[in-house]
């Protein structure tokens, strides 16, 4: 098997004395659909806060293509390729949709020309945020505040694409647009893992599956065994 | 009689383009950072000195210095905030209020020290002069010194709106973690933002000293003035602070008219508690800014 783009070992982490990851270990296949699942409170976020930096890890080692991540700044994370669509979207309310698409690419020098270019990519990607390009982004709705989101994750450039919470808030159809513009974004190469409490749609995009439970990471495999077996089919999908 | 109305106001409109300068950088600091800035006034007060003493010594008239304020003060800042302010910045309101005022008094005194308390006024030889515009009669000094302080604030719009720094500015304050998260350094964003904050007190510095005399305990009451325009204006928002500050200027103009100029500090106060009665968000006050 090749080599995983991502490999995180024996990560602790947590808030104050709050630890919430236990020894979490997880290996993300490179140029694939992962999906990381888990009820409420089961260190989900935490975790995607810890890989992006935004609080610091107690011990293990997170490990980007053979670069040592753990302790990083958010930015020399980013830097490294790592992008982080945070729960809840968290756009900047009162920006236009076209500066909050720039600030994705803050930390680019790769000069206006590419970032222009980009900037086409994305809203050819998302017609609708060209239409809104010069709306503030609170103004828009739920849907297209996440595929701004996604289009600003994007922007730099990153080769692990994280999005916390895919689906939360949002209708089917679409829940549907967005899984298709990330298969696309995954034919093309690049690594995506998302965090999805709906443990349906999450197996039905991913090609592989990490359960988490209490701060540990129990289960991980092909999402298709994950979707044949009784135990996940009672604990998450409400059939047995 | 309207003529009479016509001057004050001009005069008015001139004061506000000053107070506007005085507030915007103020209002960015508490607005991006939720620091509120006692220092703010003592350094228009020693940019104001600046003018005095290069206009004394090497006959660098006031306008010029500005040029050397705006480096020399925007270092200032963002030295003071990366050495001292960005250690507290997380703890509450309260603690970094208390550090700017402990500074502010360590500043006044150092400038009565250094400057004695002698009130120094900046006198242009030979006077720029007035100009008149049909009836209404300005002085050429106090209408450059407008247009200097609005182009200045202007200049102050243009980065926070067109440059990428500007953007990431606004991004910290809207959102900070978010901000982090596109790869912004928050504490060099917040030096970067006092620096422009204390820049902008110290390049209206020359402005007044052309108009007002110098004092070294000058500033609390050109504070007091930036706290009541970011009420009026909304609080971070440079076209908030130029609202406000005109808004202040030309009620100050009228309230010296109709009340007597004794009065202009008791109307500016009163305007403020009006204006956190009913209008708390400020004249401009936008949705997702607070």
């Amino acid at each position: 098997m090749a080599e995983p783009l991502l490999r995180i070992s024996g990560l602790d982490a947590g808030y104050g004395d709050v630890q919430v990851l236990w020894g979490v270990s997880l290996e993300v296949p490179r140029a694939e659909i992962s999906c990381l699942v888990g009820s409420n409170g089961a260190g989900k976020t935490t975790l995607m806060r810890a890989l992006s930096g935004l609080i610091e890890a107690r011990s293990g080692s997170i490990v980007l293509d053979g670069k040592p991540l753990a302790g990083a700044s958010p930015e020399a994370v980013l830097g490294a390729g790592i992008a982080h669509v945070p729960e809840g979207r968290r756009l900047f309310a009162a920006m236009s949709v076209r500066d909050n698409l720039l600030m994705g690419a803050y930390l680019r020098r790769d000069g206006k020309a590419a970032i222009g270019s980009d900037l086409e990519k994305a809203f050819a990607m998302f017609p609708i945020l060209r239409q809104r390009s010069m709306q503030d982004a609170g103004t828009l709705s739920g849907g297209e505040q996440q595929m701004c989101a996604i289009a600003r994750g994007l922007m730099g450039r990153p080769r692990l694409l994280l999005i916390d919470e895919l689906s939360l808030g949002l209708a089917p159809l679409v829940v549907d647009e967005l899984c298709e513009r990330l298969r696309a974004l995954n034919r093309e190469g690049l690594t995506i893992l998302v965090v999805e409490q709906d443990v349906a749609i999450a197996l039905e995009l991913a090609s592989t599956a990490f359960v988490m439970d209490t701060g540990r990471v129990t289960r991980s495999g092909a999402s298709a065994a994950f979707a044949d077996d009784p135990a996940i089919r009672e604990a998450y999908l409400g059939t047995i | 009689m309207p003529l009479l109305y016509f001057q004050i106001l001009a005069n008015g409109l001139v004061l506000g383009g000053l107070y506007a300068c005085i507030a915007s950088g103020f209002s960015l600091v508490w607005g991006v950072q939720n620091v509120i800035n006692i220092l703010h006034g003592s350094f228009i007060v020693l940019g104001a000195y600046l003018a005095y003493f290069a206009h004394l010594h090497a006959g660098i008239h006031p306008f010029l210095s500005i040029l050397i304020a705006i480096p020399v003060f925007f270092a200032i800042g963002y030295g003071l905030q990366r050495m001292m302010i960005n250690r507290i910045i997380a703890a509450p309101v309260l603690l970094t209020l208390t550090l700017t005022f402990g500074l502010d008094l360590m500043l006044q005194n150092g400038m009565i020290m250094a400057f004695t308390a002698d009130f120094k006024k900046l006198v242009l030889d030979p006077p720029l002069g007035t100009i008149a515009l049909g009836e209404v009669v300005l002085p050429v000094d106090r209408l450059a010194a407008m247009a200097l302080a609005l182009a200045l604030t202007a200049m102050l719009y243009l980065i926070l709106s067109r440059s990428r720094i500007g953007r990431a500015i606004v991004a910290v304050r809207m959102d900070r973690e978010a901000a982090a998260l596109m790869g912004v350094n928050v504490a060099r964003i917040y030096a970067i933002t006092f620096g422009l904050g204390v820049m902008m007190a110290g390049a209206s510095g020359p402005l007044l000293a052309m108009i007002f005399p110098i004092s070294p305990l000058g500033g609390p009451a050109y504070l007091g003035k930036a706290f009541v325009i970011c009420v009026l204006g909304g609080l971070g928002s440079v076209p908030g602070a130029m609202i406000g500050g005109l808004v202040l200027g030309v009620v100050e103009s009228f309230g010296a008219l109709w009340f007597g100029p004794e009065h202009a500090v008791t109307l500016s106060f009163s305007l403020l508690i009006l204006m956190l009665l009913f209008r708390p968000h400020g004249l401009l006050g936008r949705k997702g800014y607070e």
